[in-house]
């Protein structure tokens, strides 16, 4: 592969996962997964609900739990905004993007039980696409407690 | 006394250059795991911008890394730390690794009550040369404290 052509690479990596924020600033969750792989990881790692029995996480596929998540994010947060800072690629088609998101409460969220709250709340990605162009792994880390103080839910459930 | 020539200097400056980005978090990561603060901070520049984004620190400088990596060295006497994943690109390196260890000391805020931490966190370095010259960190307080049996976000140090 010359250099161009890795260059290249890089290029398409980063112009697909802005292409899925634009999706996501567009709440076009279909759009979003269009640009996934049908088999894509995904994987929110702060996402973690504790019951009784099971502790359930954000860990699965970007066309089944991810699809689910951000129905439901946007749902509960009507109007949801991504604010993309950074985004930075390399030639084996990973894509690292920081950026804030947030929005007003107007459903239950998790444990949140809707208050009128705001939040807005630094978030970094982790995209890997493929060979084909498609995106292939999503894992994302924010700072749960954060979100929560600002909607203001304190317990730590 | 004239301790470098000019050639010195440059040849200093070229063996930087054979340092890859991500040796270089590599090498800062290394130490933390060992809760070696001193050679951690070693490889970050004095200039360094540093945000901890679930400790609420934005652009904090040298002084304040230096305070947590001694505090979470500190508290977690068997800390381990294990890179999962490290990504570089261009010089940002992005290092996806698993914090763990047992509570020891009060730690941000929450009291000591033996608990084992296991928590998963994304650092992004930003490199200039050998040095690193930002470090952004992200991670769930709710997840740590969660495993901390901190109950509550306005009541950290209660039980």
């Amino acid at each position: 592969m010359t250099t161009t052509e890795l260059q290249s690479r890089s290029r398409e990596a980063a112009d697909q996962v802005t292409a899925f924020f634009d999706a996501y600033r567009r709440h076009d969750v279909d759009a979003m997964t269009d640009l996934c792989a049908d088999n894509a990881d995904f994987s929110y790692v702060p996402f973690e609900v504790w019951g009784k029995q099971r502790v359930l996480r954000g860990d699965g596929k970007v066309k089944t739990v991810g699809k689910t998540i951000w129905v439901g994010l946007i749902a509960s947060f009507p109007d949801l905004f991504t604010d993309v800072h950074t985004v930075d690629a390399n030639d084996a088609g990973d894509v690292v993007v920081t950026c804030d998101i947030g929005g007003g409460q107007q459903l239950a969220w998790g444990p949140a039980e809707p208050r009128g709250g705001k939040f807005s709340e630094p978030h970094l990605f982790i995209f890997h696409v493929d060979g084909d162009g498609l995106i292939d792994r999503i894992s994302a880390y924010w700072d749960g407690a954060g979100i929560n103080r600002q909607l203001g839910h304190l317990e730590v459930d | 006394m004239k301790l470098f020539t000019r050639k010195d200097q440059a040849e200093d400056r070229a063996g930087a250059a054979e340092v890859t980005p991500a040796e270089t978090v590599s090498a800062f990561l290394t130490a933390f795991g060992r809760r070696d603060v001193e050679a951690a901070l070693s490889v970050v520049d004095d200039s360094v911008r540093v945000d901890i984004h679930p400790t609420g620190l934005r652009e904090g400088g040298s002084a304040e890394l230096r305070a947590f990596l001694t505090e979470t060295a500190t508290a977690f006497p068997d800390l381990l730390v294990t890179v999962k994943n490290l990504i570089e690109t261009g010089s940002v390196v992005t290092a996806e690794l698993k914090v763990e260890g047992t509570q020891a000391a009060v730690y941000l805020g929450a009291i000591n009550q033996e608990k084992h931490l296991d928590v998963d966190q994304a650092w992004r370095f930003t490199v200039s040369g050998d040095r690193v010259t930002a470090v952004d960190a992200y991670w769930c307080q709710n997840q740590l404290y969660r495993r901390l049996a901190v109950k509550r976000l306005d009541q950290i140090s209660l039980v």
